[in-house]
């Protein structure tokens, strides 16, 4: 497999302002050196809790927050060295797909607006050829076309959300960020697009990084996990390896924190101590050792590097060292 | 049959709103026991009601819009129904409390944490205030909030999600209550503190032998915490049972459907979701509510709400017409 996006060393430090004429700054490392590959036709899931900097990492992924420093590698070009022109033709390529069905469609727009507006605007389509492009895709995802001219009020979470991926699709992307796209569903409803997503994806062999919290639903759909805390990534592997063999503690215990939906399965794990820490203000040396039940003197100090333990499978912790 | 009465027990309850010239039921005659010192849940999702029964049993339904159209609700014996607001607001806090789902905005801002959790013990205990600040620290020590001696003069905003669900248990759990409703407690929190709120809710229950009402929509939950189970859909009960026999042994349609929708901890097989949405509760379809979207929906099915079955042992019951050779519920 080669790969279609690489990110190198990304960082984002929001700078946080404090005291008298803004003398004092400090900075929240949302997203502190990050290096992530992704494959062509890659299913990659991120997982991580609120706030250790998934979101921001996705959307810096595609351009859409400016990093502190690193590279975004798209296809082989730097998509952050990029003035405006070149980067709007490259746009079409990336597209994200956001987590509130509800805030993300402008009210205002008819669901044939919402759908066919990147593609005027990117000249994948006119005027005249307008509505069946829109039909096209919408019947892709599942839309009637009796849908195009109603509103997205008139919508139910599945369908508004089932408008997002058709809006992201209108471009034929390579590379697709999907934020949490189903955790503001119900369950029966979240299948249905989970079933979506993954059909789009075989048939069109889209890069997808998939970020969530669920770790059901990205062992369900992912080909390779990262899992992040405090905006680290702190293990990546296969998915398959990483639900059998979790090498970082922190790893291990989202797994056992999980609820399995088999009775039989009694969790006699004892759960992870502690909050996650302000990013504001984040623990010495390995970001986890304060709720990490096998952390050692060095882990307090000194900030772990990371470990290749398999081929595609690496560790940031000093056990494996 | 148990012979002993159950601690709540809720006869054909039907709660519904009025808004404008339509009439939503959102509650529609549903029949629920809460054993002694059991964790029952009830699953369904969202706008099947379950909020909303919750908060018919401590009547915190603002009327108008709504109404209770029939039903009892029977708490140790008596109809919380037909007391007067004096003697309710006797037992909200007291003998029944609750847990909502936002820690965040459950929580009032300007008061100390001390002082919301002391609030609960001097409105339903005659204590002075030094007594219920020494309770208070007990309780604080119970939730395991590190340093209580600090936290209890702090305000909302300085505690992270799970320790501020922490408080909000400590001021349910403050009186002692025999009947602790929580509505969706972890859906706001990360996965490790979910993990953690559960098991103290499940210590607490454990050490006072409080009954648990657990909302949630998250059947991993039901079958780690819960002993018993009640689904609904658009207001309605449709199966209810102990929790090995509810995910050894699905009967409903709906059910079946909610579990094949869910990825498997070791299968890799495509999900089978349920088809279509869950109908808007002012127009919902005759018959079956369930019948547009049910596999195995039957002429039948379209014309009659189904009854409620049980199994010989009462252990299973389901509303279906796939199972009508059964015993009629004999509740």
């Amino acid at each position: 497999m080669t790969t279609l996006i690489s990110i190198r060393s990304l960082k984002k430090y929001f700078p946080i302002h404090e005291g008298f004429l803004s003398r004092n700054t400090k900075s929240v490392k949302a997203v502190d050196g990050v290096s992530l590959d992704i494959a062509h036709g890659e299913i990659l899931g991120l997982v991580g809790e609120s706030g250790c900097g998934k979101t921001t990492l996705g959307r810096m992924s595609i351009n859409l927050i400016k990093p502190t420093s690193g590279e975004v590698i798209f296809d082989g070009v730097n998509i952050l060295k990029l003035d405006n022109p070149s980067l709007k033709t490259l746009r079409p390529k990336m597209q994200i797909i956001f987590q509130d069905p509800f805030g993300s469609l402008n009210p205002r727009f008819t669901v044939e607006r919402i759908i066919g507006e990147a593609m005027i605007v990117h000249g994948l389509a006119d005027r005249l050829n307008l509505k069946s492009k829109v039909a096209e895709i919408m019947q892709k995802v599942g839309l009637p076309n009796s849908f195009m001219n109603r509103y997205p009020h008139e919508f139910s979470g599945g369908q508004r959300q089932r408008i997002g991926i058709a809006r992201a699709l209108s471009l034929n992307p390579r590379y697709l960020v999907c934020d949490e796209p189903v955790s503001a569903l119900d369950v029966s409803i979240q299948a249905q697009i989970i079933n979506l997503l993954q059909e789009l994806q075989e048939k069109e062999s889209i890069s997808i990084l998939f970020i969530s919290h669920d770790l059901n639903v990205v062992k369900h759909l992912s080909h390779r996990t990262a899992v992040m805390y405090l905006g680290q990534i702190v293990e990546t592997a296969p998915t398959k390896v990483l639900n059998k063999n979790a090498a970082h503690p922190y790893t291990r215990a989202l797994l056992a924190a999980k609820p399995s939906t088999n009775p039989k399965k009694s969790s006699d794990h004892v759960p992870l101590s502690g909050d996650v820490p302000s990013p504001l203000n984040p623990p010495a040396g390995c970001h986890f050792h304060t709720r990490c039940p096998e952390a050692t003197d060095r882990c307090k100090t000194e900030r772990p590097t990371t470990f290749q333990l398999e081929e595609r499978h690496t560790v940031q912790c000093h056990l494996y060292n | 049959m148990p012979t002993i009465p159950p601690l709540l027990h809720i006869e054909n309850l039907t709660t519904s709103f009025q808004s404008n010239d339509t009439v939503v039921q959102a509650v529609r005659g549903i029949n629920l026991r809460v054993n002694h010192a059991e964790i029952l849940a009830i699953v369904g999702e969202s706008g099947c009601g379950k909020s909303v029964t919750a908060l018919s049993i401590l009547r915190l339904i603002s009327m108008p819009p709504g109404r209770f159209d029939s039903g009892k609700i029977k708490f140790n014996n008596h109809d919380l129904l037909s007391l007067s607001e004096a003697d309710m607001q006797k037992v909200r806090g007291n003998d029944i409390s609750m847990i909502f789902q936002e820690p965040m905005t459950s929580l009032n801002p300007i008061f100390t944490i001390g002082d919301q959790i002391g609030e609960a013990i001097i409105q339903h205990q005659s204590t002075t205030g030094a007594e219920a600040r020494k309770q208070t620290l007990e309780l604080l020590y119970k939730v395991s909030i590190p340093s209580p001696e600090i936290r209890i003069d702090q305000y909302p905003h300085e505690l992270s999600g799970g320790m501020k669900q922490r408080v909000m248990i400590a001021i349910a759990i403050a009186c002692r209550p025999t009947l602790l409703i929580a509505d969706e407690p972890t859906t706001a929190l990360d996965v490790t503190i979910q993990d953690q709120i559960l098991n103290l809710l499940s210590s607490l229950k454990e050490d006072s032998e409080m009954s648990i009402l657990l909302i949630t929509h998250n059947l991993g939950i039901v079958a780690q915490f819960a002993d018993r189970v009640t689904v609904m859909y658009s207001g309605k009960i449709v199966e209810e049972a102990t929790v090995d026999s509810l995910f050894e042994n699905p009967m409903h349609p709906y059910t079946r459907g909610l579990l094949n929708s869910l990825p498997k901890d070791d299968n890799e097989s495509k999900l089978e979701p349920i088809s279509g949405a869950v109908p808007h509760p002012a127009f919902l379809p005759k018959g079956c509510a369930f019948h547009p979207r049910c596999k195995d929906a039957m002429p039948r099915c379209q014309q009659q709400p189904p009854l409620t079955s049980a199994t010989k042992e009462n252990t299973h019951k389901v509303a279906c017409w796939l199972y009508e050779e059964w015993v009629e519920d004999p509740q």
